[in-house]
């Protein structure tokens, strides 16, 4: 069932280094590469700008104080799925990006996948 | 055209005229008066001009004579007040009269008398003229007619009928104008906001202190709303204003924010109002003009929305929290497949990061002093047994969170492998706050009398904790040395960013 995302590049954007931390594991466990995780807007944008190779992202909603829509505009742009983690859910988010994928925390890991899944148009079964 | 005064002398007509004249100065002293009056009230030309007239007709000495003095002084301000002509229509008022024997009395006398403003080019009021009948007789009449049994018909349309009326009339416009003056006072002492509008145009006919102080300026008496208040345009209220002129239906608003731009003000005021404009009709029926009312509603409006900022954030770090307690124990299961160790671990970093969160919670979330959240590392493990050495030094709440896990890793791993493990071992933590162009804190964390160390052939959830912590959290720096006398952990920190939480 992780097959669909053996090797594939995910960034992770994510201030609470232990959430982050839980991310990464997360993502090794599903043969996936976690890139990142970086903690900041900017450092976000750096490596969508610089990274050929991504094939999704993960994106906490606030991070460290910024609401992280820029970054989800710059993945939007360049075709790459991405996955909103939020504490507040669908209800949290703006009109402009209700129905994006999101998980909500704390998560599980079931959640991430089938989130990476749906994002990604990968076949759960 | 030929001007009225080069055909006859205006002057002379007044001075000519049978009908009583007076004229008062705004401060209700005699300007002029024609013959007529003279004779009515038995003066002088001189002793008249220049004086206040109330000086010399003061009413009597009786308590009626000063209520008559006040309806006569009510009726010069409402002149004053409104520029409109006002009517007495019987007063009574006893004017001094020098008897044959040279004794001055206050002979009983009754008036009617109208008062009309006299206005200069620029429109401001100058004369009073009143114009007086002396109606004693009339008034004698009827008394005589009502304390006779034989009423003629004739009497009663004469005399007392007509006296009657008049004396109704007065006793109503009285009544009306102190009803009147309780209402501007109430309107104007409102704490509400209320002004009156006039027109299709909805040009200010009144306003009262609250509704100056909100719109910022207080020069919009006989102005349109759009020549007195040009810094509400683009925001609706003059499309409101001219519907309800237009339909006679009010319109309520509910916390609808405003923003004015008040006249020398540098930047735009936004105040929330519920508010109502109610349609004002005349006797047909047809609408003539808006009735504003309302209050300010800002400082509602913002707590309610402080207290919805304060439920998001609390909500957000309450959720992060729980996912930070998530990974712990995720991570924390990863190396325990003991049961009972992975539980010791899991709350021994649980209660830590609870200490911290008290500290934290002293402070309203604040920050926490460096020393205070070491503490519970060396509450935990003695405190003759780790060292703390440092400055006073306030930590924002994220690095105050984050150091606290840090240092109860580094103390469990001490008290594991490290110096802790053996009854003489030390640990020495040592601090200082570098004053660069911005402040950086370094700490030491020196292990001694230990057993030897050994660099460790993996990196375990509590070093990995450690080096993320510091680097993506705090943005800063951290060594950690195994050299074989002890394990030692350098922390360059920078201060000063804490301003977010963590997110």
């Amino acid at each position: 069932m992780a097959e669909g995302l053996t090797g594939r590049r995910i960034l992770v954007v994510e201030d609470e280094s232990l959430v982050a931390m839980l991310l990464e594991t997360i993502l090794e466990d599903m043969g996936a590469i976690p890139v990142g995780a970086v903690a900041t807007v900017d450092e976000a944008l750096d490596v969508v700008a610089s990274d050929p190779l991504l094939d999704a992202a993960l994106l906490d909603v606030n991070v460290a104080g910024r609401e992280v829509f820029p970054v989800a505009e710059a993945l939007k742009a360049k075709g790459i799925p991405f996955v909103f983690s939020t504490g507040y859910g669908q209800g949290g988010l703006p009109d402009h990006w209700r129905g994006q994928s999101t998980i909500q925390k704390p998560f599980t890991e079931d959640a991430v996948k089938a989130a990476l899944f749906k994002a990604l148009g990968v076949a759960l079964v | 055209m030929q001007a009225l005064e080069q055909v006859i002398d205006l002057a002379a007509a007044f001075e000519a005229s049978t009908n009583p004249y007076m004229l008062l100065t705004p401060d209700l002293r005699y300007a002029g008066m024609n013959a007529a009056y003279l004779a009515e009230v038995g003066m002088a030309r001189e002793q008249l001009i220049g004086r206040p007239i109330f000086d010399i007709f003061d009413g009597g000495p009786t308590a009626a004579g000063a209520e008559n003095v006040r309806q006569l002084r009510a009726s010069f301000q409402k002149v004053l007040t409104t520029g409109e002509r006002d009517h007495l229509a019987l007063i009574h008022y006893a004017i001094p009269v020098t008897g044959p024997d040279g004794v001055v009395r206050h002979e009983d006398r009754y008036w009617s008398a109208s008062h009309t403003p006299l206005h200069d080019v620029e429109g401001r009021i100058v004369l009073i003229l009143q114009h007086t009948s002396d109606i004693t007789e009339l008034e004698r009449l009827r008394r005589a007619r009502d304390d006779s049994s034989t009423v003629s018909a004739l009497d009663m349309l004469l005399g007392g009928g007509v006296m009657n009326r008049a004396r109704a009339v007065q006793e109503d416009n009285r009544r009306l104008e102190t009803e009147r003056n309780r209402l501007v006072e109430m309107f104007m002492q409102a704490p509400g906001f209320v002004a009156i509008l006039s027109g299709p145009d909805h040009v200010f006919q009144m306003y009262n202190d609250a509704y100056a102080r909100i719109v910022g300026r207080d020069d919009i008496a006989g102005k349109s709303i759009r020549d007195a208040l040009p810094d509400l345009a683009g925001q609706g209220f003059y499309e409101r204003l001219n519907s309800v002129f237009e339909t006679g239906e009010p319109y309520e608003g509910k916390g609808v924010a405003v923003t004015f731009r008040p006249e020398g003000a540098d930047r735009e005021l936004t105040r929330n109002v519920d508010f109502i404009y109610q349609p004002v009709r005349n006797h047909h029926g047809t609408v003539v003009g808006i009735f504003v009312q309302g209050h300010d509603v800002t400082d509602t409006v913002l707590a309610a929305q402080r207290q919805r900022l304060m439920i998001d954030e609390l909500n957000h770090r309450v959720k992060n929290t729980l996912a930070t307690i998530q990974s712990i124990a995720i991570q924390t299961a990863r190396s325990h497949e003991d049961p009972r160790t992975f539980a010791e671990s899991f709350q021994a970093r649980l209660l830590s990061l609870s200490h911290t969160h008290d500290l934290l919670t002293r402070s309203h979330w604040e920050g926490a002093d460096l020393r205070d959240v070491l503490e519970h590392e060396t509450a935990a493990h003695g405190t003759t047994r780790i060292v703390l050495n440092g400055p006073p030094l306030a930590l924002g709440p994220a690095a105050a969170l984050s150091l606290g896990m840090i240092f109860h890793e580094l103390a469990t791993n001490a008290a594991k492998y490290g110096a802790l493990s053996d009854p003489d071992g030390r640990v020495f933590v040592d601090w200082t706050v570098a004053n660069q162009t911005s402040r950086i804190l370094g700490v030491v964390w020196r292990e001694a009398g230990g057993p030897p160390v050994s660099s460790p052939t993996r990196k375990g959830f509590g070093s990995r904790l450690i080096e993320r912590n510091v680097r993506h959290d705090l943005a800063g720096d951290v060594k950690l040395g195994y050299a074989s006398d002890g394990f030692i952990a350098e922390f360059l920190i920078p201060l000063d960013r804490d301003t977010q939480q963590h997110g």
